[in-house]
């Protein structure tokens, strides 16, 4: 692939050259305020920021967003994040002047929001095999935090809160599901992988007990391994008194295959951003609504949306609700676009999905001269670079007009490249995706110690980013050394 | 890759130097450690006067992608932090036996403490 | 599995069995599971029979334009109503330029920048959003986003608690918070084992004297906001930050970054932490959809939650950004990170800095004068009506204030309602009414009809 990414590169007054300079180093204005009307003590003495004409904002932002890589450049396949193609009519649905209304318009005002709300409801409990959703956490890590709200409230139903402390995460697990549950006030038990990839039944036997509020667990897991003894693990878990939670970063893998209310699953969270397509935005927003089976819907996030007798939607406080994880109703925007993509797949598109996510991973990673350890894997792979840095493998990849994978994680994986085709890659960008990993493993670890030759910006060095923080363009040029 | 390991110095299992040449101990970490971390460019210290007790996690080392736990190999007081590794976190990486030394310490030097050549065994 | 071919014309649209965001042909498909030596797609799947699904969802496909039009009809259910809401929640005018530019795919279909490299332009678009909110705020840091100023607010508590030399457990709050802020608070309080109390304000604003009374050393953080949720400024924040430090608590204001560019920035009073809803720019009433705003003093910087972009250099000597600092987080320090935010609002801090940028410093400073201007004037307007006090408060107001009506708030809201206005309700006689230059034109309509509801 010959690849070359747009810069835009100008010499500052220093004579220095710069990427598209800063908005605070173009034209900036400094305002005082002379004529309001309130105490002088009340106002501030000055305002500075950037002030470029509109056609100077446009040409900024289109300079910029022309140094980024996206999805509709090529492909994206890093693991966990399911990067795939984010249709366009979704956006247009989100921009819908009918639906940009106050949260705080009474329900009967609101009837379509609200059954467009109760709409996904349906559809991702019935995804999920869960009795219903609730669609207020704003991003998958916040879905984490909020189920575990909903695992504690029901122990403390149970006057076993103040035993049950303790979270078990497999150690392959993402980093948000040790974060929530520190969050939520527990404690986290760390479950090593066994040797092929999965939760080791044994040893979570040992793991559980009086002690124990929950197990989470991703499947299929970060390895792309369906947990087969998944029955009993939940078997073990619901004996112990325990909860058990699906993260449900993986999801793209099932539609239609299995669900986690089938599978035991009593907690699940959605990342929409991932499986139903809402645009990653850059790092967001997402949205992480969570399904819950019958026994948990008393304890679900005020308020929750359901059908009147005639008809008509209204929200309500469940009985014992854990309160609220949002200031409003989450993400709205994403949990439209949401709806939108449910909607134009249904069931075959649904399933079609997770079956050519699988087998474009499959395709892939047989087309890959890497080692790939762990199998029978789903929607995504992890290939180990071998004798090479996996982050310098990932840069030696730029250069090749792709997107590297996740690098150097699950850890269980020496120099991990954790692989997510989607499946919104052709045969032919598959091939180009192959192409590149081929080509990088020929480079030398000089050639990848260069690299990436094709960016916007060359290596940049971490290091002193983070030991000389400079964080605004308040600190640029006063801690330079 | 050949790690420097001072005769002089005696070593820990979780690759910390102490040097028990003076009156109170000076604690490190060594050269494995340092270029296992790569970069460092942040380092927590315990504070003067805090009592900790052996293996108990007093110091933090981080470099771009990873946070490690510093383990007192000695039970006692802390006498002595090292300020300029808290604006010069290199100093770990340039010279862990001498201007990148952690903290000092007033107690006993622990039994299972290895020497040179033991602490090399287990590194290579 | 039989797949539909897409492109093909003989094969019309099936909509029932395959996506139409998955590319491969039926040839593709044959020739990818020859290559794996696999006879079908579905053999791939390592499903135990016990747990597999072989239902269906009940979800009928639907062409494109059916979606679209469903969804128009649906969303047209939402009543034709002018709003005069506000409460945390603002709808400012979004220039269209803040559109077309946010929604380029190179955004908008970008993930989270691990590789800076090749994610210059969205790195650079967050630094210069972190840049303004230092601006705004007069703080040394700020990160690139939290969910919403209620997340924010519960992550500026742990923050708090965490940076104390020695252990608290109470956090300080108005009591006229909005009650879900309030609760989204106590569920992040929560975990770390605080609780949240709340202080008493007098005429609108905070009761310094109840608060010295309420304030001990085991509170962490005082939260004030300003303007307040009933809309007015807050006078006494200089007291209240005073307060604070005495306690060796922390401050944390709530604002946003309209107010914020005419009221006395926060530094400057005193605050260590402000937090509040950003996307009032950027984004239209949009369901209560927000933006977290998160800034710090400098002191604070290893305990921030969420991401940070920050500048270096490349190996050519070029400056370059990058994400930095990342061993606050989860995917670094796991049960030990500053918080377990992953996901954020990047793309609403496009946006919002995008709106920040159109408008300029001029234009930004015109919008917050008029925030004061027609607020003042409406409540004026209202006053004059025979059965209304307003502003109830008598404190200067930002957007919105409170009016006290002669008959009960939910006959007035509701037969305003009636009348094509909505309003709050938010006592049993009082009224709350938001004012943007998305509704002045609106507020003849309104006062004819509070007139007619209040005859």
């Amino acid at each position: 692939m010959n690849y070359q990414q747009a810069t835009w590169t100008r010499e500052t007054d220093t004579g220095e050259p710069v990427n598209e300079p800063l908005l605070s180093e173009k034209r900036t204005q400094t305002v005082t305020y002379d004529d309001v009307d309130l105490p002088d003590e009340l106002v501030r003495d000055e305002l500075t920021l950037p002030e470029p004409a509109e056609p100077e904002v446009a040409r900024h932002y289109t300079r910029l967003s022309q140094m980024n890589y996206s999805v509709e450049h090529g492909p994206y396949p890093l693991g966990s994040c399911t990067m795939k193609y984010n249709p366009k009519f979704i956006e247009d649905v989100a921009a819908l002047e009918d639906g940009a209304i106050h949260p705080d318009r009474p329900d009967e005002y609101a009837q379509g929001t609200l059954g467009i709300l109760h709409g996904l409801q349906e559809y991702l409990a019935e995804i999920g095999g869960m009795e219903t959703a609730t669609l207020q956490p704003p991003a998958g890590a916040a879905g984490e935090f909020t189920g575990l709200l909903v695992a504690r409230a029901y122990h403390q139903s149970n006057d076993e809160d103040d035993q049950r402390r303790e979270v078990i995460v497999p150690a392959s697990a993402h980093g948000t599901n040790f974060a929530s549950a520190a969050m939520a006030g527990y404690d986290v038990v760390e479950l090593p992988s066994d040797e092929d990839g999965r939760v080791p039944v044994d040893a979570l036997e040992e793991a559980v007990g009086d002690s124990t509020a929950a197990l989470m667990l991703t499947n299929p897991n970060t390895l792309g391994l369906f947990e087969r003894d998944i029955a009993d693990i939940a078997d073990i878990v619901h004996d112990a008194g325990g909860l058990l939670y699906y993260d449900g970063a993986n999801l793209n893998a099932l539609l239609g295959r299995a669900r986690p209310g089938d599978m035991g699953f009593d907690i699940m969270h959605y990342n929409v951003h991932k499986t139903f397509a809402s645009p990653h935005g850059g790092g967001g927003p997402g949205a992480g609504p969570i399904g819950v089976v019958d026994e948990l819907t008393e304890f679900l996030p005020d308020p929750h949306v359901r059908e009147t007798e005639d008809g008509s939607f209204e929200l309500y406080e469940p009985a014992e609700s854990i309160g609220k994880v949002h200031g409003f109703y989450g993400n709205w925007l994403v949990l439209l676009k949401t709806y939108a993509y449910i909607s134009r797949l249904g069931d075959g598109g649904l399933k079609d999905t997770s079956a050519m996510a699988v087998l474009n991973a499959n395709y892939l990673a047989s087309q890959i001269d890497l080692d790939i350890t762990y199998g029978p894997f789903h929607h995504e792979f992890v290939a180990s670079a071998g004798d090479v840095d996996a982050a310098e493998f990932a840069k030696g990849m730029l250069d090749e007009g792709v997107h590297p994978p996740t690098t150097k994680w699950p850890e269980i994986v020496d120099e991990a490249l954790m692989t997510e085709p989607t499946e919104a890659l052709s045969k032919e960008q598959l091939d180009v995706l192959a192409a590149a990993f081929t080509a990088t493993n020929r480079k030398t670890s000089d050639e990848l110690a260069d690299a990436p030759t094709t960016t916007a910006a060359a290596r940049i060095d971490q290091t002193s980013a983070a030991r000389n923080p400079r964080l605004s363009w308040q600190d640029v040029g006063e801690n330079d050394e | 890759m050949t790690h420097e390991t001072p005769d002089d110095l005696l070593y820990t299992d979780s690759h910390e130097w102490i040097d028990d040449r003076e009156d109170t101990l000076r604690i490190g970490i060594t050269d494995f450690a340092q270029d296992e971390l790569g970069d460092v460019v942040f380092v927590e210290l315990p504070s003067e006067g805090d009592s900790l007790e052996s293996g108990a996690a007093c110091a933090v080392v981080e470099s771009i992608k990873a946070v490690s736990d510093i383990y007192t190999p000695v039970s006692g007081t802390v006498t002595a932090t090292n300020e300029a590794i808290l604006d010069q976190p290199e100093l770990l990486n340039t010279d862990p036996y001498g201007d990148g030394w952690l903290f000092e310490i007033d107690g006993q030097v622990p039994d299972d403490a290895l020497d040179a050549d033991d602490y090399c065994e287990q590194i290579e | 599995m039989q797949r539909i071919q897409h492109d093909g014309t003989d094969h019309p649209h099936e909509l029932d069995e395959s996506s139409p965001f998955a590319p491969q042909t039926p040839q593709e498909v044959d020739a990818m599971l020859s290559a794996i030596s696999a006879d079908s797609v579905e053999e791939l799947f390592d499903v135990p029979e016990a747990v597999a699904f072989h239902g269906d969802f009940d979800i009928e496909a639907k062409s494109e334009y059916e979606v679209v039009t469903e969804i128009e009809e649906l969303l047209g259910q939402n009543a034709d109503r002018t709003e005069f809401l506000g409460r945390g929640h603002y709808d400012h005018y979004v220039p269209s330029v803040v559109d077309y530019l946010s929604l380029r795919s190179e955004f908008l279909t970008s993930y989270t920048q691990y590789q800076p490299e090749t994610s210059q332009g969205f790195l650079q678009a967050l630094f210069e959003f972190q840049s303004m909110i230092v601006e705004l705020t007069g703080l040394d840091v700020a990160n690139c986003s939290m969910y919403d100023a209620a997340t924010a607010l519960g992550e500026a508590a742990l923050l708090a608690a965490r940076v104390r030399e020695t252990s608290g457990s109470r956090v300080l709050v108005p009591e006229t918070i909005r009650s879900e802020r309030h609760s989204v608070l106590e569920n992040y309080a929560d975990g770390a084992e605080l609780t949240v109390e709340t202080y008493p304000l007098a005429e609108g604003n905070t009761d310094v004297g109840a608060l010295s009374e309420l304030i001990d050393e085991d509170v962490v953080m005082v939260y004030a906001e300003s303007p307040t949720a009933r809309g007015a400024i807050e006078e006494r924040l200089s007291a209240v930050a005073t307060l604070a430090d005495d306690h060796e608590a922390a401050f944390c204001l709530g604002s946003d970054p309209v107010a914020l560019a005419l009221l006395k920035e926060p530094a400057a009073v005193g605050a260590d932490i402000v937090i509040g809803d950003a996307s009032v720019l950027g984004l239209s009433a949009s369901h209560g959809m927000g933006l977290g705003l998160f800034a710090v003093k400098d002191g604070y910087l290893r305990q921030v939650p969420g991401r940070l972009v920050g500048t270096s250099e490349t190996a050519e000597g070029r400056r370059a950004y990058t994400l930095t600092l990342q061993t606050r987080e989860q995917h670094i320090r796991k049960e030990r990170a500053t918080s377990n935010i992953c996901t954020n609002q990047a793309w609403v801090a496009l946006r919002t800095a995008i709106h920040i940028a159109t408008l300029g410093a001029s234009g930004l400073a015109a919008l917050a004068e008029d925030c004061v201007a027609t607020a003042s004037e409406a409540a004026a307007r209202l006053d004059a009506v025979e059965g209304v006090t307003a502003p109830v408060d008598d404190r200067h107001h930002f957007r919105e204030f409170v009016a006290r009506t002669e008959r009960p708030a939910s006959e007035v809201a509701s037969e305003l309602a009636d009348r094509g206005f909505l309003v709050h309700e938010v006592g049993e006689f009082e009224v709350q009414i938001c004012v943007t230059e998305t509704n002045s034109d609106d507020v003849d309509g309104l006062v004819a009809a509070v007139q007619e509801v209040l005859e």
